[in-house]
């Protein structure tokens, strides 16, 4: 342990030490690579790369929420090649990696595999599976170079996006077809990136239509448990899509685009018997299958109206031996941009969402029924107010909606913000946000530990714990207060703070109940020879609980070449049981968030068309997961010997050699560790 | 001793910090990339643009005007005092449309986002070369929008919006630009 922080040490000096030397360079260098653009020719200026700085502040100046882009640039640089690695850089979202398909992801808290509280879309698609209100993030992907922006909306985004926006929305956009006109291909391999490749092509096909094509693949190593043997979570998959932009007129632009996609990911998990050995780990295989098309029809009314229309058709296909599911959503939605007077704006629309399953199911995981349909209809009405030009401004809006879980969900909120001057703008918000059952809330049953027989008294049977769904279970419920400041003392510098209370009733609790004898039905403990005993735990809402915290984002342009990005995060968590509760579980939500975490990355273009990022992430530990702190350093360097290629080599997680993120919650899968890797990467542009 | 680890990197990271705000001075001289090309194209395109006669106010200058937010920072500067033409280039940042008299070339701001079409109506027959770098602001009746494609900067021009404001382009400026009908 001791040579271990020496190391870590040795490498946080030596990053310092870089840093002070890239410092001193700057002021070395300062004013030798200064070239007179206004000497070279239009030709020239169109072929210079320039990276777009300023529409991040612009878009960001404009929310009266606490958001954060994450530009292709920051994701190019970085060296992730998975969108999951991505999000780590954005302040108030808990990013951890469970085993190498598996993660855990969450905005302000309340993290796990199967978070609920976190809205994803991926270019207006919703990612988000009602099966469990989270995301199979494994299924998540696409050509990463064609990713414009990842916008991610922390706090409740419900009165827009509907329930389970609770704590946050991410938005993952892609360009445009017009912006990714020619070839564009990669290839990589390295240490836990064991291969990939990828290939895009753009073209235009007349002067209005412009469109792309992409495949790619990749395999990732398999990780290592804790004790350092080597596990089973290698993990493929490879997909395909296109994009289609047409614009015939000046004001009407259609999109069509779709993706399909095919994985296989490993896990290692416990299995449980009622007959010996009672329980047996074994190495099971995630097979995925993901497909869509969406179209989207945006016509122009006025400068300041708009209609935009969209539908999409989404099926999922996934398969392993605890459950097998096949999921169809059909979407459409409406909105619509009304000026109201002359300084104010009226956002309406209106939503329909059809989605069925149908599930096999296993010993441990049984849905009643096997298969269902559900319908979703939507409504929202948004007014943007100017209280006064160009320094106040309110923005009111709720969303309705009727779901068959729970039935008509009202999440209203009203947002202010105030520019006292020019590049300074301060905001607070009040909104309500629900979090509506999930499928497996309202009609699974999970089957977990089994104790074997005369665990609980001498010669008692088997007895198997077993979670179980409700039909009562109802919606969690999130009233949040935040505010925020943002400020650009200079156009180099950016500064984003904000700050937020959380106030959660009716969170869910897995209440115990009494004691059942399977499969006669007879009370506990008169069972029959033949019987088990169940433990049960049923599906309620007996516990509240506070979050609050402080998110913090600076973006520093210190020199054209070298911009440094900083993030921190603080949050606490305080979960209370009700008096009648039984649950035993659920308030360690308090510990299996970090209160503290910090980022820092520094980007420099350090000359000979050579660039240097390096990331430094620090992350508290979990208390009620026994997952100790980390450091991790992240480095790349980037090399252009001509115009249209690149060449790169990554290091992830350079200071150990392997560290735990994240242990898994309800179903008992084995967690890997994250280990040390580097690869090499090439991408040309033709 | 993780404690004390994580204490040592804060204070370093702190230091650093420090250190480079000190030399604030020196970087606030520069800045984004994007901008400095963007300024280099509108100088450029002076070249290629003929105003008439009539529309200036006197024969020794051509007047850049910014409204809204300045995005150029101190960019804009080195443009400024260039001569094209026998003109020299002045750079001027206008409050409100009321003062856009003397501007022979007016780029619109994205803060002015809310208040192109009412910027656009005002100017269109006025002689006045429009620039932005918003989505659809050609097509909305402004002369040359800058987009961006593959990292790069690119242009749109809209032909018919330059002739109702009586500029003359060159082809060799159309030729290289994207044509919004």
């Amino acid at each position: 342990m001791e040579n271990r922080l020496t190391k870590f040490t040795t490498i946080l000096f030596s990053t310092s030490l870089i840093f002070c030397l890239l410092f001193l360079l700057v002021h070395a260098h300062a004013d030798q690579d200064q070239i007179d653009l206004t000497s070279l020719s239009l030709e020239e200026l169109m072929n210079i790369e320039v990276t777009s700085v300023s529409k991040k502040p612009q878009k960001l100046s404009d929310a009266a929420a606490a958001i954060f882009v994450i530009t292709q640039e920051d994701i190019r640089r970085s060296g992730v090649t998975n969108i999951m690695d991505a999000l780590r850089m954005v302040p108030g979202l808990e990013v951890a990696r469970i085993d190498a398909s598996i993660w855990a992801i969450s905005s302000r808290g309340l993290n796990g595999r199967f978070s609920n509280k976190l809205l994803v879309l991926m270019d207006g698609r919703s990612i988000y599976t009602p099966l469990f209100s989270g995301v199979y993030w494994d299924m998540q992907d696409t050509m990463i170079e064609d990713i414009d922006r990842i916008e991610v909306i922390r706090g409740p985004g419900a009165s827009l996006w509907g329930a389970n926006a609770v704590n946050g929305v991410i938005n993952i956009i892609t360009k445009r077809s017009g912006e990714t006109q020619g070839g564009l291909a990669t290839a990589g391999a390295g240490t836990e990136e064991q291969g990939f490749a990828g290939f895009r092509y753009g073209a235009k096909a007349g002067e209005h239509l412009s469109y792309r094509l992409y495949g790619k693949y990749f395999k990732r190593d398999d990780a290592v448990f804790a004790s350092g043997d080597k596990a089973a979570d290698q993990w493929h998959a490879g997909r395909g899509g296109f994009r289609l932009d047409w614009d015939p007129g000046s004001n009407d632009s259609y999109t069509l685009q779709g993706d399909i996609s095919d994985g296989e990911a490993g896990e290692t998990a416990r299995e449980h018997f009622l007959t010996p050995p009672y329980s047996r780990i074994s190495n099971n295989e995630n097979d995925f299958k993901g497909g869509n098309i969406l179209g989207r029809w945006t016509h122009t009314l006025s400068e300041s109206s708009d209609l935009a229309l969209q539908v999409y058709y989404d099926v999922t296909k996934r398969d392993n031996p605890i459950i097998g599911i096949k999921r169809d959503t059909i979407d459409i939605d409406l909105q619509h941009r009304v000026p109201l007077a002359e300084k104010h704006e009226v956002i309406w629309g209106l939503g329909y969402r059809y989605t069925k399953d149908s599930i096999e199911n296993s010993d441990s995981l049984i849905f009643t029924p096997a298969s269902r349909d559900d319908e979703l209809f939507s409504a929202f009405l948004q007014a943007d107010i100017t209280l006064v030009d160009n320094r106040l401004y309110l923005t009111l809006g709720s969303k309705f909606e009727e779901n068959d879980y729970t039935g008509f969900e009202v999440q209203p909120s009203g947002r202010i913000m105030w520019t006292p001057k020019e590049k300074v703008s301060v905001w607070s918000s009040v909104s309500r946000a629900v979090r509506t059952p999930s499928r497996a809330e309202h009609d699974a049953r999970i089957n977990q530990a089994v104790l074997p027989p005369g665990s609980l008294y001498m010669f008692s049977p088997a007895a198997q714990t077993a979670l179980f769904a409700s039909d009562d279970f109802e919606s969690e419920e999130l009233i949040a207060y935040e505010t925020g400041i943002r400020f650009w003392p200079h156009h180099y510098l950016s500064m984003d703070i904000a700050a937020f209370y959380n106030d959660y009733d009716r969170m869910r609790t897995f209440e115990t109940g009494s004691m059942l004898c399977e499969p006669s039905g007879s009370t506990f403990p008169a069972c029959l020879p033949t019987d088990h005993v169940v433990i049960p735990s049923t599906a309620d809402n007996k516990m509240q609980g506070e979050t609050y915290g402080v998110e913090l984002a600076s973006d520093w342009k210190i020199l054209d070449w070298w911009n440094i990005r900083a993030a921190y995060t603080y949050l606490q968590i305080q979960m209370h049981l009700d008096e009648d509760s039984t649950d035993t579980t659920s308030e360690s939500a308090e510990g299996e968030s970090p209160h503290n975490q910090f980022s820092l990355r520094s980007s420099a273009d350090i000359g000979m068309d050579v660039d240097l990022d390096l990331w430094v992430r620090y992350v508290d530990n979990l208390k009620t997961q026994d997952v100790d702190k980390y450091i991790t350093l992240d480095a790349r360097l980037g090399w252009k010997p001509v115009q249209n290629l690149e060449l790169s080599l990554t290091g992830q997680n350079l200071l150990d050699s392997q560290h735990p993120e994240f242990n898994p919650e309800i179903v008992d899968v084995i967690p890997t560790e994250v280990q040390r890797s580097v690869y090499g990467k090439i991408t040309w542009e033709f | 001793m993780l404690n004390y680890l994580v204490k040592r990197i804060s204070l370093t990271v702190i230091v650093m910090f420090t250190g480079l705000l000190m030399t604030d001075v020196h970087a606030e001289s520069r800045s984004s990339q994007e901008y400095k090309v963007k300024s280099a194209f509108i100088y450029n395109f002076t070249k290629f643009i003929e105003w008439p006669a009539e529309s200036f106010t006197d024969d020794t200058t051509i007047n850049f005007c910014i409204i809204g937010d300045n995005p150029f920072g101190d960019d804009i500067q080195t443009i400024k005092g260039k001569t094209v033409k026998e003109r020299e280039l002045t750079v001027r940042q206008i409050k409100s449309i009321e003062d856009t008299g003397e501007c022979n070339i007016l780029f619109v701001s994205s803060s002015e986002k809310k208040n192109v079409s009412a910027i656009l109506e005002q100017i269109k027959e006025k002689h006045i070369l429009s620039i932005a770098d918003m989505d659809g602001f050609a097509r909305r009746g402004g002369i040359i929008n800058f987009i961006m494609m593959n990292n790069k900067i690119h242009f749109e021009i809209n032909v018919k919006a330059s002739k109702l404001a009586g500029i003359q382009i060159s082809s060799k400026l159309l030729k290289l630009a994207q044509i919004i009908e």
